[in-house]
């Protein structure tokens, strides 16, 4: 059975107010789309989660859809520090989102656990650390310090992570969901495998022949998926390998934009509420700032060697 | 002995100084900036068999233009192993594969413990940065870690406002506690005045070099704790002409290490 639908659909059947979310990317593979439709559909209360969230989870605060972050990381890259992350944390504006900090080694590791069904996972980082001294609504369940029950040294246990829903966006997948990434992959693979549900937001949909031609690129598995979204662009200005790059001019829009609370207002406005969907965002960046910039994007090919896995 | 060159901007050195920390053979994780630019020089001069990967999952980039983040377009084709993060920061990095972590900090202390986490009281911040991301388990993990900051009494502290990215904690005995090797942690402070390097018994920094247009008393003057002076206490050696070469005609030809200018690295 297809389970292809509209971003809007997948949206708003499957993300809830309250619900903890997993959203998948690393720079790359940034599901844009998504994170545009949750903004207009208003959903609030989420808790959210990946290892170094970037501008992305800085506008889902910034518009208030976030109640509860588990972090590790949050800035803009180039552009220097999350104006709304800040302006969240440091003047309660919008509100003043509760923060769970973990690292880019616990985090992948707490939702790798999740997807194994494991109840929790000893670590090696965070020791000696202030990320030990700090707890929010995770408390004494942030960490546990045991001593190893094998040789006695002090050991760090940190919970397993199941989202409700994980969104990821990929190059391609099947109409069932049978998803597959190539290039750099963050914690994409084990965030989606964790979570209850996936939502998989993709460059092309293609035949389920196609997906086993090279199966091995596949992340995740038709059953774990509820939707596929067909979003070409969809992950700008986050980069697609294979298909377009990042847009650094419009990093610096939204920088330049998030400085003030007025300035994101008027950025959402323009390119969150006052766009239906993906196809009309891309619309409005073209007459923005013409087809060639657009087409600037896109990536060269360069294809490898088809691999065979013929016996 | 190679030619010098007089005619350097600060960053460079700076640079030049964190390739001379790598040997042949190193495993080099890197953030972006700095690091990169300082691994590839080593990997050009005397340690062609030095090799990078970065947090986001990749081994041995070969990237065509400078990467401006650990997850950049530029990292993914050519490279010869691209995975996830499991795969670097577990696999590799908790693995003890790494034998260099490169980190810079918005504050560092004597003790080569670090704070990207926040300036001023951790509930109310007078500034809230990024968080701990991968620092944290590269600055416990890695076998020798190179600490990037700036020379002010504002970025350098006795003790930082938050440890987010453990160097020697209070000092000796402190990582044995956690059942982290004695022997491994925060190698030097490089900063726009000289380089710190950490004593291997009292594992505080002291000053090591300064750079040519600095002096001890100058840096004395700018650092919060009473920070010793080597005996052998010397100037900085200047980027030779090949150090220079590599920088500018192979690794950064667009010149982007010129940013750093602005963020006061002069």
């Amino acid at each position: 059975m297809s389970k292809v639908m509209t971003m809007r659909e997948a949206i708003a059947e499957h993300v809830h107010d309250g619900d903890f979310l997993f959203i998948g990317g690393y720079v790359c593979r940034t599901p844009f789309a998504a994170i545009h439709e949750i903004i207009r559909q208003g959903k609030k209360d989420l808790t959210v989660t990946r290892s170094n969230a970037a501008d992305d989870f800085d506008m889902l605060i910034g518009a208030g859809a976030v109640k509860r972050f588990i972090a590790t990381f949050l800035s803009l890259g180039v552009y220097g520090l999350g104006r709304c992350f800040r302006r969240s944390l440091e003047k309660g504006v919008p509100h003043k989102i509760e923060i769970e900090e973990y690292t880019n080694l616990s985090l992948p590791m707490m939702l790798m656990a999740g997807a194994l069904g494991m109840p929790f996972i000893p670590v090696k980082d965070m020791v000696g650390s202030d990320l030990l001294q700090v707890k929010s609504f995770l408390g004494e369940g942030k960490y546990k310090v045991i001593e190893s029950p094998f040789d006695g040294t002090p050991t760090l246990l940190v919970p397993a992570l199941n989202p409700d829903v994980a969104i990821i966006h990929v190059q391609q997948a099947d109409e069932n969901g049978n998803a597959q990434v190539w290039g750099i992959e963050g914690d994409c693979k084990w965030g989606a495998n964790a979570a209850r549900k996936v939502i998989v937001s993709c460059e092309r949909i293609v035949s389920r022949e196609v997906i086993g031609k090279d199966p091995s690129r596949t992340i995740v598995p038709d059953f774990q998926v509820a939707a596929v979204v067909e979003e070409p662009f969809g992950a700008h200005p986050g980069y697609t390998p294979g298909f377009y790059d990042v847009d650094f001019m419009f990093g610096s829009l939204y920088q330049q934009a998030s400085n003030s609370e007025e300035g994101f207002r008027a950025f959402l406005d323009e390119w969150v509420f006052g766009v239906e969907d993906r196809n009309a965002y891309i619309q409005h960046y073209i007459e923005r700032f013409g087809y060639a910039q657009f087409r600037g994007l896109m990536a060269e090919f360069d294809y490898g060697y088809p691999v065979s896995y013929a016996y | 002995m190679n030619a010098t060159e007089t005619d350097y901007i600060k960053p460079e050195l700076m640079a030049c100084c964190g390739a001379r920390e790598i040997r042949d053979g190193d495993l080099v994780i890197v953030g972006t900036g700095f690091p990169t630019v300082a691994a590839n020089i080593a990997r050009y001069t005397h340690a062609p068999n030095a090799r990078m990967m970065q947090e986001s999952g990749v081994y041995d980039a070969q990237p065509r233009r400078p990467a401006l983040s650990v997850g950049d377009p530029c990292l993914n084709p050519g490279a010869a192993f691209i995975g996830s993060l499991i795969d670097v920061m577990g696999m590799f990095l908790q693995g003890c594969k790494v034998d260099v972590g490169f980190l810079s900090g918005s504050q560092v202390d004597k003790y080569g413990n670090i704070n990207t986490t926040v300036i001023g009281d951790y509930e109310r911040p007078k500034s809230r940065l990024p968080g701990s991301g991968g620092a944290n388990p590269i600055g416990l993990l890695a076998r020798r870690v190179l600490i990037i900051a700036l020379h002010d009494k504002r970025r350098l502290a006795e003790k930082v406002d938050f440890i987010t990215t453990p160097g020697y904690i209070d000092g000796p005995g402190s990582r044995a506690k956690w059942g982290l090797p004695e022997d491994q942690g925060p190698e030097v402070i490089i900063t726009n005045k000289g380089v710190l390097r950490f004593d291997k018994e009292s594992k505080e920094a002291y000053l090591e070099s300064y750079h040519p247009d600095s002096s001890i008393e100058e840096i004395l003057e700018n650092t919060p704790w009473d920070l010793k002076v080597a005996e052998d206490v010397h100037e900085t050696p200047q980027p030779t002409a090949e150090e220079l070469r590599a920088i500018r005609e192979i690794i950064d030809p667009m010149r982007m290490i010129t940013i750093y200018l602005k963020r006061g690295y002069v």
